[in-house]
């Protein structure tokens, strides 16, 4: 595939395109947020229910005080990652392909943490103490314990989810400008108040470089921070199988590894929907399989390397802990994580299958689901054998905790498909760049192959005189 | 007071090479002339080189974010070793530090960033002067495919500076005084 497609694309076609794709998406759009809405609706139903009624029917009992929740809240996190990190990493490697989706992916970011941030709130059952994670000292003037991973967690989330909107939003300015120059009615209000006056002035734009590549330079280490800290709220209780130095970098690629299946569930779902074939190319596809593949060895890699410490450091809980995990009530769940998530991406391994869009969705599906499987594995079994046997009990999560949990997936679905109805979901002037500087340079190769013709024509002809 | 009145011009080309051509027109022209106030280029996309045609720009935006993560750096550990020192009595300490570094650090690095991303911002917002309401004169066209030089000139003076807008193969040009 030739390194200059997408060159051949005018301007105006790119505005055209992408601002169509915020009036008329095909009619599976509204199909599918019909669907996430009525979700949505049971999700607030089994919230109210559990609410009105206790964490009882949720069956959240000793020892399970951590289950489904707080594995979607990983999961989301989790989730979360690979839009803003990829994108920001990407931007400071200078990789054009990230162009055409790297919008998307940072809006999925976003999302993900709205949903990522509910579930603490459901799982503390009592929602109207939620406040007390915020920095300030109560009536007897004691503060939160900053010296607890939870605290860390509502410090760090807090951050990422600040710095996260604020990247998206400035890196959208200058198509929120077009956005307004083309609209009519309440979306022209709301694009001239976004757009702050763009204008593309030579000084806004310089100021907008730097400022972009300085948040994306605090934003890949903040990524890392944030999924590090949520390893935290494992790593640092004595628990078996929880107590584990590889947890944070394991917890990190786990993250970019089920954010990269996210993005490319979403890169098939826009491309059909909102007919962006032409941006989102297989070329594009390929190179995205191509990483998160990547991700995936490094993911198995962390995974079979904590299996190997628990087995040769010989620790009687550890070990009996990780037995119980394969062998145990809950084996189906590692089993299950262990095809999806470590077996299934070898299919990545083959073009033909890299270049196929609903294969690719499919595929991604299954990863995600071998990474959900992932975040319940690392939470629910080791409850169920921890160091008080006394309270050892096997207990799956009931209807309510499963309601909420399907209800999240409608909900992260649905805003983001308000999103992309109301914002552009591909970066006009980014793509704009890529097919400037690839024109330039498929020009420029152009020319060199013209020279070494003349070149050689006349080496000929000196050497016929 | 009352305020002197601005003249501009307002040339759209539909290529970057024509727009490069038209700034070293103006600024031969304002080396005779002395017609030209200043020169502003408006684009689609962002052009590197334009640093090289129009002159450097002074945005020191890094200052701000270098400042900005130092305070905040500097604050959340304040603010984690403050509660710890108003809680001394409160809490039992159990033989630990009360100020304990391992943990401060983790909410000190996140105020780093928090405040190191929102100096950036407001660094940003300074510099490319914005909000502000859009120019009389702007056109759609630069937000598509097309170049715009606005020229603020001498408002007696303007032909000169209109022929040599229009020399270099302007599209449109848009006059108005403001």
């Amino acid at each position: 595939m030739s390194d200059y497609s997408m060159k051949d694309i005018e301007w105006a076609k790119i505005n055209r395109d992408v601002l169509a794709s915020l009036e008329s998406p095909r009619k599976e759009f509204w199909i599918v947020l019909g669907v996430c809405l009525v979700l949505v609706l049971c999700g607030v139903a089994a919230e109210a229910y559990q609410y009105n009624e206790g964490l009882g029917v949720a069956l959240m009992d000793r020892p399970h005080f951590w289950q489904l929740y707080i594995s979607n809240f990983v999961f989301w996190i989790g989730m979360s990652h690979s839009g803003t990190l990829l994108s920001a990493i990407l931007l400071l490697t200078q990789a054009d392909w990230r162009k055409p989706i790297y919008r998307f992916a940072e809006a999925m970011t976003l999302f993900s943490i709205l949903t990522a941030a509910i579930f603490p709130v459901i799982h503390l059952g009592r929602v109207w103490n939620m406040y007390w994670v915020l920095p300030y000292p109560n009536e007897r003037t004691i503060w939160p314990n900053f010296r607890s991973p939870l605290l860390w967690d509502a410090a760090a989330i807090t951050t990422y989810a600040t710095s996260s909107i604020l990247f998206l939003y400035v890196g959208m300015i200058p198509d929120l400008a077009i956005c307004r120059d083309n609209a009519k009615g309440w979306r022209k209000k709301l694009y001239t108040a976004l757009s702050i006056g763009w204008m593309g002035r030579a000084s806004e734009w310089l100021a907008f470089r730097k400022t972009y590549v300085l948040l994306a330079c605090f934003l890949v280490p903040l990524a890392v921070s944030v999924h590090s800290i949520v390893a935290s709220d494992f790593a640092m209780s004595i628990m078996p199988d929880w107590h584990i130095t590889s947890f944070p970098p394991y917890f990190v690629a786990g993250a970019l590894y089920s954010g990269c299946a996210a993005i490319i569930t979403l890169f098939v779902l826009l491309r059909y929907v909102f007919k962006f074939e032409a941006y989102m190319t297989t070329e594009i596809m390929d190179k995205t399989a191509k990483l998160t593949f990547a991700i995936a060895m490094v993911w198995n890699y962390l995974n079979l390397s904590e299996y190997a410490s628990i087995w040769y450091s010989n620790d009687m809980f550890e070990k009996e802990v990780l037995m119980e995990k394969f062998f145990g009530p809950y084996h189906w769940v590692v089993w299950g994580m262990l095809l999806c998530a470590t077996v299934a991406p070898f299919a990545m391994a083959f073009k033909k299958v890299r270049h196929n869009m609903w294969a690719m969705f499919w595929l991604s599906l299954v990863l995600q689901l071998g990474m959900w499987l992932e975040r319940f594995q690392i939470v629910s079994p080791p409850l169920a054998s921890n160091h008080e046997p006394w309270t050892w009990a096997v207990v799956w999560p009931g209807l309510v905790q499963l309601t909420i949990t399907v209800a999240s997936f409608g909900w992260f679905t649905m805003l983001f498909l308000i999103f992309c109805k109301v914002f552009p979901s591909v970066s006009m002037y980014e793509v704009k760049e890529m097919v400037f500087h690839r024109r330039k340079a498929s020009s420029r190769t152009e020319m060199e192959d013209l020279n070494k013709v003349k070149d050689e024509m006349i080496k000929q002809e000196e050497g016929l005189s | 007071m009352r305020r002197r009145k601005k003249h501009f011009l307002f040339g759209v080309y539909d290529d970057f090479d024509k727009a490069r051509d038209v700034v070293s027109e103006l600024k031969m022209l304002d080396l005779k002339e002395m017609v030209v106030d200043n020169i502003e280029l408006y684009s689609p996309i962002e052009h590197p080189e334009v640093e090289e045609i129009l002159g450097e720009f002074h945005q020191p935006i890094q200052r701000f974010t270098f400042f900005g993560a130092i305070t905040g750096a500097i604050c959340a550990f304040l603010l984690v070793a403050g509660a710890a020192q108003a809680m001394f009595t409160v809490q039992p300490q159990g033989g630990k530090p009360v100020i304990p570094l391992p943990m401060d650090i983790v909410i000190t690095y996140e105020g780093t960033i928090m405040f190191g991303v929102y100096s950036t911002i407001i660094a940003f917002l300074i510099y490319s002067g914005m909000p502000k309401r859009l120019k009389k004169y702007y056109t759609q066209k630069v937000s598509e495919d097309q170049i715009g030089i606005e020229v603020e000139v001498v408002a007696e003076k303007s032909d000169l500076v209109r022929a040599a807008l229009e020399k270099c193969g302007a599209v449109e040009i848009r006059e108005v005084t403001q």
